[in-house]
């Protein structure tokens, strides 16, 4: 398997973190010598992070008086 | 007259011991109290997370509501010491299931021709020689909003607990209750998704 197409394959357990030790340092090594992959690697990463922040929408003040007053009166 | 005798000695049992009842009662409102304000502090995660996962902000809303109550109801289910965080989220998107969301057809398992490198690469295409850190900026944050909304559900769901809820592959698949390697392949697919209707805006917006 070509080993970009490897590092590829990497990519979203990677960010995740959820790839073995071994698997781990198998993307470093590779990303530490292939410019192609690193570009990639790191536009994920950005990509994560502003999807993120597309999603970040304050609650409503309303909603949260709302969930404040359904606990238990003491 | 047996069962009067143990009902008069059992009444006389706690009514020996009304410090001890008193004080246990006194605990359970103060862990109650603290659990409750333990589940306020997610409130503002489990918006964003119903957000993306109910079709308007008015659904998002009543299913936040919903999970609340509900949690505070049945607060004594939740074992201390466990993820009170999966538990919450457990509770709203068995609720968001509930409230019968549209049946979708089970989205096509045609073979992906595109890998994760795919939408780098479309927009590198589109748009040479621009700062590197910035090509994530031509997509707009409505698209996201909008390609995000349309990942069909099955795979939505477990986008939306790894990205914008973050959390792990298992505890997804704990809440969820599939197993992890369902958790992984959806999440693959959903996310291929989303850069894919990406990559279909970005170059719509281009042009």
């Amino acid at each position: 398997m070509d080993p970009c197409d490897k590092c590829e394959d990497l990519l979203q357990p990677f960010l995740d973190r959820e790839l073995t030790d071994a698997e781990r340092e198998e993307a470093e090594t590779h990303l530490d010598a292939c410019g192609y992959c690193r570009k990639r690697y790191k536009f994920e990463e950005s990509l994560r992070r502003y999807v993120v922040s597309a999603c970040r929408e304050p609650m409503p003040a309303e909603l949260k008086a709302k969930l404040a007053a359904l606990r238990t009166p003491l | 007259m047996a069962a009067l005798r143990s009902l008069l000695v059992s009444a006389a049992v706690s009514e020996t011991h009304p410090e001890v009842d008193a004080r246990r009662m006194a605990e359970e409102a103060r862990d109650r109290v603290r659990f409750e304000e333990e589940v306020l502090e997610l409130a503002d995660q489990a918006y964003r997370v119903a957000r993306r996962l109910a079709p308007t902000q008015e659904e998002a809303e009543d299913l936040v509501q919903e999970t609340f109550a509900r949690a505070f109801r049945s607060w004594r289910q939740y074992q201390p010491g466990t993820n009170l965080r999966a538990w919450l989220f457990r509770i709203l998107t068995n609720l968001n299931i509930d409230r019968g969301r549209k049946v979708q057809r089970t989205p096509d398992i045609q073979p992906m021709e595109e890998g994760d490198y795919y939408l780098y690469n479309r927009l590198e295409e589109s748009g040479a020689a621009e700062d590197e850190d910035r090509v994530v900026e031509r997509l707009s944050q409505d698209s996201i909003v909008e390609a995000l909304a349309a990942v069909p559900h099955d795979f939505r769901d477990v986008v939306v607990l790894v990205d914008i809820g973050d959390f792990s592959y298992a505890d997804a698949a704990q809440i969820l209750d599939i197993p992890i390697g369902t958790v992984m392949s959806r999440l693959h697919r959903g996310r291929r998704n989303l850069k894919q209707a990406l990559a279909e805006a970005a170059v719509t917006e281009a042009s």
